[in-house]
């Protein structure tokens, strides 16, 4: 990050190279459509390179990065997302996307079993209070370690703790919930 | 609380592996002979498991990863650059006119002062405030009309962007011009910056630094925007009512 500091393209490329799919997957536990979910991570790595200033090497760059990711996320959530669940149009094209995929595995009902169980599990942490999904999304998704997500979120590592506990109890108790559509898999 | 209730706050932290050796020795101990915390234990590890699937929210195969990095320094690149010098300014036509009027009007004086009789000792003073006042009043002629010219290439550029028509493809517009005009609004606002303040110019400032938030969203926008990014743009327009400030404030400076 020093070099990007004094303008080095080279290791901006690199740090995008590096974090794009791990940033993306944080994004997108707030944004559902993919589009926007594009749009703020290209949002996302463009304020890393205009406010790269401000980051000082005594903070894990990590932790900075998801932060603006994250509040990114958040202000786009608030302007368009808001309320908004998956339209019939994503659903089919999700579907579409999966029968696509499934046809060519070569076990095409487990595939399928994990798609929704997947399905079920986004739309679960999707449905988490924010302080619980940014645990989640930061120390799963990033993974981050529990003391690196306390610094990434400015908060005691207590915090952290009893966040993570209430998430996972609460993701637990959504799935079993859809233990009707899960029947096929224990949980 | 009960055994199993103490047990059960300290699960996640188990399957986390951050607990002290004594309480991993107490969890264990009563997972063995607890067959309700042992299912609970054993859900909390499947949840965990399933949160740490590579496929959830997974970014698409077919989207265009390697590309990404040398897309986004092409953007980076083209921002406009927040240190402003002469060559990279390209200044405009206009305030290269202003400019050199002001070092015309600074010329004359220098060259009537280098020439005119000098005055008694106690009038000297007195002309040289005539001097600053004079250079006063250029200076305010010239932020006005530097504030007036921008917002009047921030209303036409905000008009053009809501009726934006050339289309990239089926669902995406073709704002590259706009982009550009907003980088060049971006330097006129970087001259009124670097000009001295003006009285009775607060609200024109207020809202050039309004219209500058928004430049540097556009500026950093893709060339091919979607219909959706364009009526946020308009929603932004309208939220902040930026048509209607620039036209009250500048028939004001007028």
């Amino acid at each position: 990050m020093r070099q990007v500091q004094q303008g080095d393209m080279h290791a901006y490329q690199e740090i995008v190279q590096r974090y794009q799919k791990k940033v993306y997957r944080v994004i997108s536990t707030y944004i559902h459509n993919r589009e926007d979910a594009l749009e703020v991570l290209q949002d996302t790595f463009l304020k890393v390179y205009t406010a790269r200033s401000t980051w000082e090497s005594r903070f894990s760059f990590a932790g900075w990065l998801y932060r603006i990711a994250i509040n990114a996320s958040i202000d786009r959530f608030r302007r368009t997302d808001r309320g908004r669940t998956a339209s019939l149009e994503d659903v089919m094209e999700s579907q579409i996307h999966q029968s696509a995929t499934v046809g060519a595995s070569a076990d095409p009902l487990g595939k399928l079993r994990g798609q929704e169980r997947r399905r079920l599990l986004e739309n679960a942490v999707r449905r988490l209070p924010q302080r619980q999904r940014e645990v989640v999304s930061l120390r799963f998704f990033a993974e981050m370690k529990l003391e690196e997500v306390a610094a990434a979120l400015d908060c005691p590592l207590g915090t952290v703790k009893s966040n993570l506990h209430k998430a996972v109890i609460g993701l637990k108790e959504m799935m079993l919930k859809q233990k009707g559509v899960l029947d096929y898999e224990q949980l | 609380m009960s055994n199993c209730e103490a047990i059960r706050e300290l699960l996640v932290f188990h399957s986390e592996g951050v607990l002290a050796p004594e309480n991993i020795r107490q969890v264990e101990e009563h997972l063995v002979s607890c067959a309700a915390c042992r299912e609970e234990s054993e859900q909390i590890g499947r949840i965990r498991g399933w949160l740490k699937d590579p496929g959830l929210f997974e970014p698409e195969h077919d989207m265009a990863w390697d590309l990404l990095p040398e897309k986004l320094a092409g953007r980076v690149a083209s921002l406009p650059s927040r240190r402003w010098n002469l060559t990279s300014l390209g200044l405009s036509r206009w305030a290269r006119a202003v400019a050199a009027v002001a070092v015309l009007a600074g010329g004359l004086i220098w060259m009537m002062r280098l020439h005119a009789p000098r005055p008694p000792a106690g009038q000297v003073a007195q002309a040289g405030s005539g001097n600053a006042a004079f250079l006063d009043r250029v200076r305010t002629v010239y932020t006005r009309e530097a504030t007036v010219q921008y917002l009047d290439g921030c209303h036409a550029l905000l008009l053009d962007l809501a009726r934006a028509e050339r289309k990239c493809d089926r669902n995406h517009f073709d704002v590259s011009l706009e982009i550009a005009r907003a980088r060049q609004l971006l330097q006129q606002k970087r001259m009124i910056d670097a000009a001295p303040n003006v009285p009775n110019l607060e609200q024109a400032r207020s809202l050039c630094d309004d219209l500058e938030r928004f430049l540097v969203n556009l500026s950093t926008s893709r060339e091919c925007e979607t219909g959706d990014a364009l009526q946020l743009m308009e929603r932004s327009i309208e939220r902040g009512q930026l048509l209607l400030r620039i036209h009250v404030v500048s028939s004001d400076i007028s």
